[in-house]
């Protein structure tokens, strides 16, 4: 029954259908091998890949990304490190060209280090990439008027952050993230940046987010495959606890146990 | 199976004395190995792709580092045990070059581990990795900036915190690299450069003139140069900034971290300082980019601001490399050792490696807790549709 219920609910971006709600990055492992064992081991149908400017444009022969492509997941190349509207713009088309998707998960930092996006310049990216024929998934804060500029301008999926990359400081703003939930219902929202942990990301999931994308916890842990299937699991807990329903909290313990032939008076 | 095959190649690889041996790829592991059999009495041919004086293989590029816990901390923690034989082999070979006049700087003085003020969470989780991972022997002791500024009073004052670990040691490679050459020619080694060669077993292929050699073992030491012959070889971008000033002295590699790079200082002869290194999964071997320049050398001046006047005498990629696990690997077969993937690792891997490698053309059934990790079999199916071809 359970299994059937989240067979039956699946991701859907862009008018793709996707069975896992775990998107992982591509960076950072101590080896390739660990890489594509914690990518196994996440389940995931999605994986973003980064293209450094000093990439030459033959690199489709190259090994590594020979092994990213051999996992047989749907690519998303983002535009990572891109500071500017035209740098990005520029990374996008060569990402297109080179792993051969218009998908596009789009990164204008604004802040140098701490990686923060810079709003105004991925707003005008966006626009200009989906006039170009991209489907954009913005990395963006979790700001509700940026979030419908956004769709304004044309994007389907949000990926609204937690916290700063890199950081695994988790959901910083639920107040702003439960907005963004609540005032944009049918849109796709990812939390995208700075979970640390499970429990995080099984939170966002508890909020309602679509899907969480993850990087570093993952990458950067002791035992990556290890830690990928710890993420899965959450993604998976509490994207079930959120279809169910979550109790509300109350004020007062209740008994869980049925109180017939107590008498009355002890209830107060 | 495997373990009779094996058994079975042991015995075969049982090089008698006076051999012909050729290697190929004339870099750090092939000039160890070419040294070490010419010591052994065999008789070596050494092939490079390019020039044995001004090096194109990665031990040139290197900055010579021999530092197990830190690397095992970045990379994962078998690579503390592979370097723990490092550490006791280097000063053993250095003493054997020495002898002949061969002297080659070797610096047992440690490294320090630091980060910026507003980094120190990294300092927290290096040192949180660390503890977990590694053994008691191998924990860093922590230093307030009195003890930072007593072991290198050139470091800026505005580090107050740092790990350091004692028992790491770094090497002169290019030193290392010019001795390596004169000895092997001394004990007349053959020394083959600018040729290109196709390795099999008890041959050797010169690609140029089209002319083969049988010889009684062929080792295959190219790095990423063995990479048409070897599926699973990559190149992984580095690229380093060599600078030179009088004003500054350190006595060991400075190690800095920072939320995306990992960055080094490593001081050389004649004042010179090798900064490293980028990673870039990425084969592109071309000259050293605006963004990477600019991120070594910010990190070397925040290291100490006189950096500033520093010469650059040097800036250069090249390419480690390395195979999907990031470990070394000694494929063998009868008259052939292929041996590759020492990554980021040359100096701190190679004496490993090198004893493995020698060990196995000796014959030498060895109770090493390393055989499992390093050794693999040639495939034999591999070998038949190869055969086939």
């Amino acid at each position: 029954m359970n299994t059937e219920t989240i067979q039956n609910d699946p991701l859907t971006l862009y008018g793709e259908h996707l069975s896992s709600r775990f998107l992982l990055g591509t960076a950072l492992y101590h080896s390739p091998q660990a890489m594509c064992d914690s990518i196994a081991a996440s389940g995931c149908d999605i994986i973003t890949v980064g293209l450094r400017r000093q990439s030459p444009k033959d690199n489709s022969g190259d090994h590594f990304w020979q092994l990213i492509r051999d996992t047989g997941c749907k690519l998303l190349p983002n535009t990572a490190g891109c500071k500017s509207v035209k740098e990005a713009i520029t990374t996008a088309e060569m990402s297109r060209e080179l792993f051969e998707t218009n998908w596009l998960k789009l990164e204008v930092i604004g802040d140098d280090y701490n990686l923060q996006p810079d709003p105004f310049g991925l707003l005008e990216a966006a626009e200009q990439l989906i006039k170009r024929g991209f489907k954009v998934l913005p990395y963006c804060t979790d700001d509700l008027i940026l979030c419908q500029k956004l769709l304004d301008v044309g994007c389907e999926v949000l990926m609204p952050w937690g916290s700063p990359i890199g950081t695994g400081l988790g959901l910083m703003n639920p107040y702003n993230l439960k907005t963004l939930r609540e005032r944009l219902p049918h849109i796709p929202l990812i939390v995208d940046a700075g979970i640390g942990s499970p429990s995080q990301a099984c939170e966002a999931m508890e909020m309602g987010f679509d899907a969480v994308l993850l990087n570093t916890a993952v990458a950067k842990s002791q035992q990556p495959e290890q830690m990928a299937l710890a993420f899965a699991k959450s993604i998976e807990a509490g994207r079930s606890a959120y279809r169910a329903g979550l109790m509300e909290a109350r004020q007062t313990a209740s008994p869980s146990t049925p109180v017939v032939g107590q008498p009355f008076w002890h209830n107060g | 199976m495997l373990e009779l095959y094996f058994a079975h190649v042991n015995t075969m690889m049982n090089l008698p004395e006076k051999s012909d041996v050729a290697i190929a790829g004339g870099g750090l592991l092939g000039r160890l190995l070419a040294w070490q059999l010419l010591e052994a009495g065999h008789r070596v041919s050494l092939y490079d792709a390019g020039s044995f004086t001004e090096s194109a293989s990665a031990a040139h590029t290197a900055a010579g580092m021999i530092s197990p816990i830190s690397e095992a901390i970045d990379t994962e923690p078998l690579m503390y045990d592979l370097g723990l034989v490092g550490l006791e082999q280097w000063p053993q070979w250095l003493a054997q070059l020495s002898v002949e006049s061969l002297p080659v700087h070797y610096a047992h003085q440690g490294s320090l581990i630091l980060a910026h003020h507003r980094d120190q969470s990294l300092l927290q989780q290096y040192a949180h990795d660390m503890k977990r991972q590694l053994p008691e022997s191998a924990q860093g002791q922590w230093l307030d900036k009195a003890s930072i500024n007593a072991l290198e009073p050139d470091v800026a004052d505005h580090f107050q915190q740092a790990l350091f670990f004692s028992q790491e040691a770094h090497i002169d490679n290019r030193q290392l690299l010019s001795a390596l050459l004169t000895r092997i020619q001394q004990l007349g080694g053959e020394c083959i450069a600018n040729t290109a060669v196709d390795v099999s077993a008890n041959t050797i292929q010169c690609l140029d003139a089209g002319t083969v050699k049988q010889v009684d073992c062929v080792l295959d030491c190219r790095g990423v140069g063995a990479k048409v012959q070897w599926n699973g070889v990559r190149g992984v971008r580095g690229e380093i900034v060599r600078v030179q000033t009088d004003e500054i002295r350190l006595q060991r590699p400075v190690r800095l971290l920072h939320p995306r790079y990992q960055l080094y200082v490593v001081p050389k002869l004649n004042n010179e300082f090798v900064i490293g290194a980028t990673q870039i999964e990425s084969e592109d071997n071309s000259p050293v980019s605006v963004q990477s320049a600019l991120e070594l050398n910010s990190a070397l001046y925040t290291i100490n601001p006189a950096f500033a006047e520093a010469r650059i005498v040097e800036m250069t990629s090249n390419l480690r490399p390395a195979l999907n696990d990031n470990r070394p690997q000694i494929q063998y077969d009868n008259g052939l050792v292929k041996v590759n993937g020492l990554y980021r690792h040359g100096y701190l891997l190679a004496p490993v490696v090198v004893q493995h490698v020698l060990d196995l053309l000796q014959g030498k059934t060895t109770n090493s807790p390393f055989n499992d990790v390093l050794l693999k079999p040639i495939d034999v199916s591999q070998k038949r549709i190869a055969s086939h071809a």
